[in-house]
């Protein structure tokens, strides 16, 4: 305990920079790119490639953005050192930080405040949040999802649909799983935008009252378009029938040559 | 329909009372109570005529004689910092604290209360100690003093002074730390090193290194604050900016002192001297 305090200590101001730094990147730009390739299930709809059905067309794109991640070399590398263990770290530092503040919204309800407040609830869901995903969806956790269903990601829409409802159909337990990740979601979101607004104070960035405002009116903005997705991914992954959802994955595996082929061309 | 009346007119009840809970606090780990007085008030009153009421007549609203409440102040026109107390929930100084604001009704209740961040004394008087161990922490000072006359000091840019001069009106009275909820309670001064150095130190350790004899100290701000306890501990609630009486920007404050600290820290990482 005493060395590693004397280890906190002596690497201080290290420690704190690049507990900030990893909650902008690489963590922060992960969760950008997460949740827009999540909500392919929603805008994957719009796109005008194959697919006959608008469900189709989601499906299949969601399919051919879970093939591209997947055809990744040295994913596993990439997950550990890119997004485990920074997350890891930035999970770590961030509770033994967050412990040194008494939260005191009750004598000063400044919006602020709020957000100091919120920003520490936020981290601490947040964290147990991230690790349920993770077990659940990566390592296989089955145990913790209701109906014991595997996320593969050859079926990644329709397996991502039967965890979120608890099966084909929907539980009770299932639905409690899709509040859960609509809300911890929304905190994760909220956590990042907010984290990303003061990361520009620590850093030096943004010093007068004014640049602070507007920076936070820009980073309220990348908020609010990265909660349209988040919503859109959860919402739009309770709502598609897992069923049909199997069939369009099954005929999209069937079409597809090799893994370098990602979309089948659309038809004349 | 008050039609070319001047609104200093308007008609101020001549006497009435009020009620005063008071968080009572016989000494250093002694426990505290509330006690209520009922106060007959004048218009214009603040909290510090109100206090001198009631050590006056130190008997409370159920008729019971107590001891008179102890507080601090010193200059009765908040620049000194001395009165700063817990008012009806909120850090503040008592002597700017109108009556007329706070309970402007017949029989309305103030609270006062000492504040939490600070080790009471008595009643409603801490010890402020931390807060100015903490402008030493920064060397909040100019150094000059020396065995020989060092000349007349550089000239200052109208521009600078102006950053400079409401920086300089902190009078050290630790609202901002009440505040803060990233400035917590430290009873054991051995801990005030490592422990949040708080708002004002940090707008201070700016102020000094701004100016340019100052600023000879300012590798020396510049490693105090990247450490334990410095500017990376501030949590951005940004409450001392709201609470600040004298409107200081304690948060501008804050992220200029986190570029300088990058920067610093940047510096020290390739072993370039400041």
């Amino acid at each position: 305990m005493t060395t590693n305090e004397s280890f906190m200590q002596r690497n201080y101001f290290l420690l704190r920079r690049l507990h900030s730094l990893t909650g902008v990147m690489p963590i922060g730009v992960f969760l950008l790119f997460h949740l827009t390739t999540n909500a392919s299930i929603v805008w994957g709809m719009l796109d005008s490639r194959e697919g006959a059905t608008a469900l189709e067309r989601g499906v299949r794109t969601f399919q051919a953005e879970v093939d591209f991640i997947h055809s990744t070399p040295f994913l596993l590398l990439v997950e550990v050192f890119g997004l485990w263990l920074p997350i890891a770290f930035h999970s770590l530092l961030g509770v033994y930080y967050a412990r040194t503040g008494r939260p005191n919204t009750g004598a000063y309800p400044y919006q602020a405040n709020w957000r100091y407040t919120l920003q520490r609830t936020s981290g601490y869901i947040g964290i147990l949040f991230i690790f349920y995903h993770v077990a659940t969806l990566r390592w296989g956790w089955t145990w913790m999802v209701p109906g014991g269903v595997e996320w593969k990601h050859n079926f990644a829409a329709s397996t991502m649909a039967q965890i979120l409802r608890g099966g084909d159909e929907w539980t009770a337990a299932g639905a409690a799983v899709s509040a859960a990740y609509f809300v911890c979601v929304s905190m994760l979101v909220f956590h990042f935008a907010n984290g990303l607004w003061t990361s520009a104070i620590t850093w030096g960035l943004t010093i007068s009252a004014r640049a602070q405002k507007q920076w936070g009116y820009v980073c309220a903005g990348v908020g609010a378009a990265l909660m349209l997705a988040g919503w859109a991914s959860v919402l739009g992954f309770a709502t598609i029938d897992p069923v049909k959802a199997r069939e369009i994955e099954l005929r999209h595996a069937a079409g597809k040559g090799g893994a370098a082929e990602v979309l089948p061309a659309p038809k004349p | 329909m008050n039609n070319g009346t001047p609104t200093a007119s308007k008609p101020r009840s001549a006497a009435r009372s009020i009620t005063v809970r008071i968080k009572r606090c016989d000494g250093p780990g002694k426990p505290a109570r509330f006690e209520s007085f009922k106060v007959p008030v004048e218009p214009g009153a603040n909290i510090i005529s109100v206090l001198q009421w009631i050590a006056a007549h130190p008997t409370t609203d159920g008729g019971q004689r107590t001891t008179p409440p102890v507080w601090d102040s010193g200059c009765l026109e908040e620049v000194c910092g001395a009165c700063t107390m817990v008012i009806n929930g909120k850090v503040r100084q008592s002597c700017s604290a109108l009556i007329d604001d706070l309970a402007p009704a017949e029989g309305d209740t103030i609270t006062l209360e000492p504040m939490t961040k600070f080790p009471v004394m008595r009643d409603l008087m801490v010890d402020r100690s931390r807060l100015f161990h903490n402008l030493r922490r920064v060397k909040a000072w100019v150094p000059i003093d020396g065995t020989y006359n060092q000349g007349s000091g550089p000239r200052e840019s109208p521009e600078k002074q102006e950053v400079r001069y409401t920086l300089s009106t902190c009078m050290s009275c630790g609202c901002c730390l009440e505040a803060c909820p990233q400035f917590t309670p430290e009873p054991d001064p051995a801990a005030w090193n490592t422990s949040f150095i708080g708002a004002h130190a940090i707008s201070q350790a700016r102020l000094f290194n701004l100016h340019d004899t100052g600023k000879e100290l300012a590798t020396q701000r510049l490693d105090a604050l990247s450490g334990p306890g410095g500017v990376s501990d501030c949590g951005n609630a940004q409450n001392c900016v709201k609470v600040c009486p004298k409107k200081i920007p304690l948060t501008e404050s804050i992220a200029a002192m986190g570029r300088a600290v990058t920067l610093h820290g940047v510096k020290r990482f390739f072993g370039v001297k400041d």
